[in-house]
């Protein structure tokens, strides 16, 4: 409770109000970045309206504002200054500056971010690390579609048929349940559909040997390792299409 | 209000890492114990403890060796005097110790918000004490020098876990054997703000100490309050000698605190039974303290116990063995019986270097020092090598223990935000708490966050280098002494204190004994 009394001096100390509306662009999108670090989700949405008011287009919003914004999140949770439950709120403030742009990079038929498919894989209902990989999906302007536990073949198959992701992410909590990986990523191989995605795989008893052994194109290790792989790995492919 | 009032600026990432980043903050000035003691004997036992112990005291008796005072002293008490050899009647030393000293008293330190509580339900760490080398990653083993000394002193000025800033932390061999004791008790004093202990090495090492703290505190007020604890180590078996005598009757007038303690290294200097060992400790530490309450009545006094099991294998001492903690647990409710403080414990191992033998023996005694109760842990962090050696990396990872041990005597949290029936209606089944609005109002110190230990993915630890704990712990301390500052300290009461140093130095000339 001490901690909080020392944030209430802080913020007395701290003379300088803001208005969002009043800085200049290059402020108010450093003040987003500031804004998203603290999961402020009413003043994301306020900031990214204001852009788009002042002719932002909403794929230069999405990058500048909310992306740069969340890898700077990643990189402080990576290295221990950011708590998971921080990282659930700033991932929940870009979410109310996705809600805005979804529909707007929609129409303008700008390239998203990227989309995925995640879930865990058929036997295993631990679900608390795929959704932490989920939300920093979501954070780093994914759009995911999350399947949920205990998934079969037949089931990441028809979600991969319906939303067309760049991505399938599987996880698994249990040595018992890794193996299924495998079986999912070898059906893809059969029926061809294999190269059309990017598979990542997670979960604690994996490792990086096991990613590559059942085929998959990476082992992320955490939820800000999967972000950061999955913009890199989204980004490749799409420069060795159009190259 | 307009609508377009300002709101306050997040502050965002800098203000984040800076609080994160900011070295750990003092909370508490000592621990105020809320879970019980953890008892091994009932109490048909511990009487028939006692009852031994008196058998020891009036049949054997103790020798107070070479200082005819204290055995005139002991004589006008009651107690038989043959030579050397004191015998107390039944019950003489138990009475004479509860007439006067008191359960529990307050230690000052020159910052008022460091005094420390000692006695009752309240633990006070300590660093440890005596080594007379120390040990580093970078240098390995060396003798001490003054310069790890004050080092040692500011590690446990800077570290949370440590609300004394003890005594001897080690032995400064490069400084004359007649003249250390004045640049240590200068630099308790100069490099920290924490109470501190006294030199018993000579009666007059003692008086100096108490002429030095008389400059901080003012000789008036250290002769109302105690501003030093000392250590008096019984020679066991059953002999206190003139030199601790001595410190301990000068200590004792100028109304200043001792721990009388035997010093046990079961087998050799006790019987190799736990029960024997606890009888014939409760009697050298009953007669101790009884000859302190005659110089002194009511000058406080902290009933000792350091035992140690000896190898019968080689001789040598061992550690975190299950017979020490078993005479700790009995000593405890001995002292709780009797009631006075209680003084025990530590990080105590025979490991020479901060490896896994050094962890899990000093885990095994701080984990029964502290649910034993002791009240003034001596030897918390630092120690290897059954004392003969104060480790730089050791002392960081102890002092991690250490915060530990105040968490969990600090018991649960009953509150209603405890109980988090609020988190619970929340979330119900199948989802998770990592959002919930309990754990973001509670999670920055909802648990304990080692200083030291890993808990990182293998792929991150790997990126990192690999480094083990103690490798982790060099980096630690030394970057603690580069944050370190010092403590202000009134520029007249350093001179004063500088002027009496120089003064003693120059009276007599340098000796090494």
């Amino acid at each position: 409770m001490t901690d909080d009394a020392n944030d209430q001096n802080e913020w007395d100390d701290d003379e300088e109000d803001v208005v969002l509306s009043e800085l200049a662009d290059d402020e108010l999108v450093e003040q987003m970045h500031d804004d998203l670090y603290d999961g402020l989700k009413e003043e994301i949405i306020e900031g990214t309206e204001i852009l788009l008011a002042r002719g932002w287009p909403a794929d230069k919003v999405l990058s500048e504002a909310l992306v740069a914004g969340m890898a700077i999140v990643g990189i402080d949770f990576r290295d221990g200054i950011l708590f998971v439950p921080e990282v659930l709120l700033a991932a929940n403030a870009m979410k109310g500056g996705m809600a805005i742009l979804r529909p707007l990079l929609a129409e303008t038929g700008a390239e998203s971010a990227g989309t995925m498919v995640i879930g865990t894989v058929k036997g295993d209902i631990h679900d608390i690390g795929k959704n932490l990989v989920a939300m920093m999906m979501e954070g780093a302007g994914l759009d995911v579609f999350d399947i949920g536990i205990n998934n079969s073949v037949e089931e990441y198959f028809s979600a991969l048929e319906r939303h067309k992701p760049d991505i399938l992410g599987m996880s698994a909590l249990l040595t018992t349940t890794m193996p299924y990986m495998k079986v999912v990523i070898d059906a893809m191989v059969e029926q061809g559909l294999r190269d059309k995605y990017i598979v990542l795989v997670g979960g604690a008893p994996l490792n990086e040997e096991f990613g590559k052994a059942v085929g998959a194109d990476a082992y992320c290790r955490d939820a800000a390792e999967a972000a950061t792989t999955a913009v890199r790995l989204i980004a490749e492919r799409r420069a060795a299409a159009s190259g | 209000m307009s609508e377009r009032a300002g709101r306050r600026k997040s502050r965002g990432r800098d203000a984040k890492r800076a609080a994160r980043q900011q070295a750990q903050v003092q909370t508490t000035a000592f621990i105020d114990r809320n879970i019980p003691y953890f008892d091994v004997l009932n109490e048909e036992s511990l009487e028939l403890i006692e009852y031994n112990a008196d058998t020891v005291l009036e049949e054997i008796g103790i020798e107070f060796r070479d200082d005819p005072e204290a055995l005139s002293i002991l004589k006008d008490a009651g107690a038989d005097v043959d030579g050397e050899r004191v015998r107390f009647p039944r019950g003489m030393c138990r009475s004479i110790i509860q007439a006067s000293a008191p359960s529990e008293f307050v230690q000052h330190a020159r910052n008022p918000a460091r005094n420390v509580i000692i006695g009752g339900k309240r633990t006070v760490l300590v660093p440890a004490y005596g080594s007379p080398f120390v040990r580093d990653l970078d240098e390995g083993r060396r003798y001490a020098t003054l310069n790890d000394f004050q080092n040692f002193v500011k590690l446990a000025y800077m570290a949370p876990s440590m609300h004394h800033s003890g005594g001897t932390v080690c032995e400064p061999v490069d400084v004359p054997v007649n003249k250390r004791h004045l640049d240590m008790v200068y630099s308790h004093i100069k490099y920290s703000d924490k109470p501190f202990m006294g030199s018993v090495t000579h009666p007059d090492r003692a008086q100096d100490t108490v002429d030095m703290a008389k400059v901080v505190f003012g000789e008036e007020f250290i002769q109302q309050n105690t501003v030093c604890t000392s250590l008096i180590n019984a020679n066991s078996p059953l002999t206190f000698d003139a030199t601790m005598l001595g410190a301990a009757k000068v200590y004792a007038r100028n109304n200043q605190a001792t721990v009388i303690s035997p010093f046990i290294l079961a087998g050799a200097m006790s019987p190799v039974t736990t029960a024997g060992t606890a009888t014939q400790i409760l009697a050298e530490a009953m007669a101790g303290m009884a000859f302190v309450q005659l110089v002194k009545p009511g000058a406080p006094v902290i009933f000792g116990t350091f035992a140690s099991a000896v190898s019968m294998q080689n001789g040598a001492p061992t550690f975190g063995t299950p017979e020490p903690s078993l005479i700790l647990y009995a000593a405890a409710a001995l002292a709780r019986r009797l009631g006075v403080p209680f003084r025990s414990g530590g990080g105590l191992c025979a490991s020479k270097t901060a490896d896994a033998q050094a962890a899990y023996e000093s885990a095994n005694t701080l984990q029964t020092a502290a649910l034993a109760g002791v009240n003034f842990m001596l030897h918390t962090a630092g120690w290897l090598e059954g004392g003969l050696s104060m480790g730089y990396e050791k002392f960081v990872m102890d002092c991690d223990q250490a915060s530990m041990i105040e968490v969990l005597l600090k018991g649960m949290d009953m509150s209603e935000n405890g109980q988090a029936m609020d988190a619970l209606r929340e979330v119900g089944p199948g989802a998770h708490f990592l959002g919930s609005a309990h754990t973001q109002a509670n999670f920055e110190d909802a648990f304990y966050r080692s200083t030291v230990a890993d808990n990182n993915s293998f792929e991150q630890w790997s990126a990192e280098g690999e480094l083990d704990c103690a490798q982790r712990a060099n980096v630690l301390w030394k970057k603690a002494l580069n944050d370190y500052q010092a403590p202000e300290l009134d520029p007249a009461i350093d001179e004063a204190l500088l002027d009496f140093m120089a003064r003693r130095k120059a009276a007599f000339p340098d000796k090494d004994y």
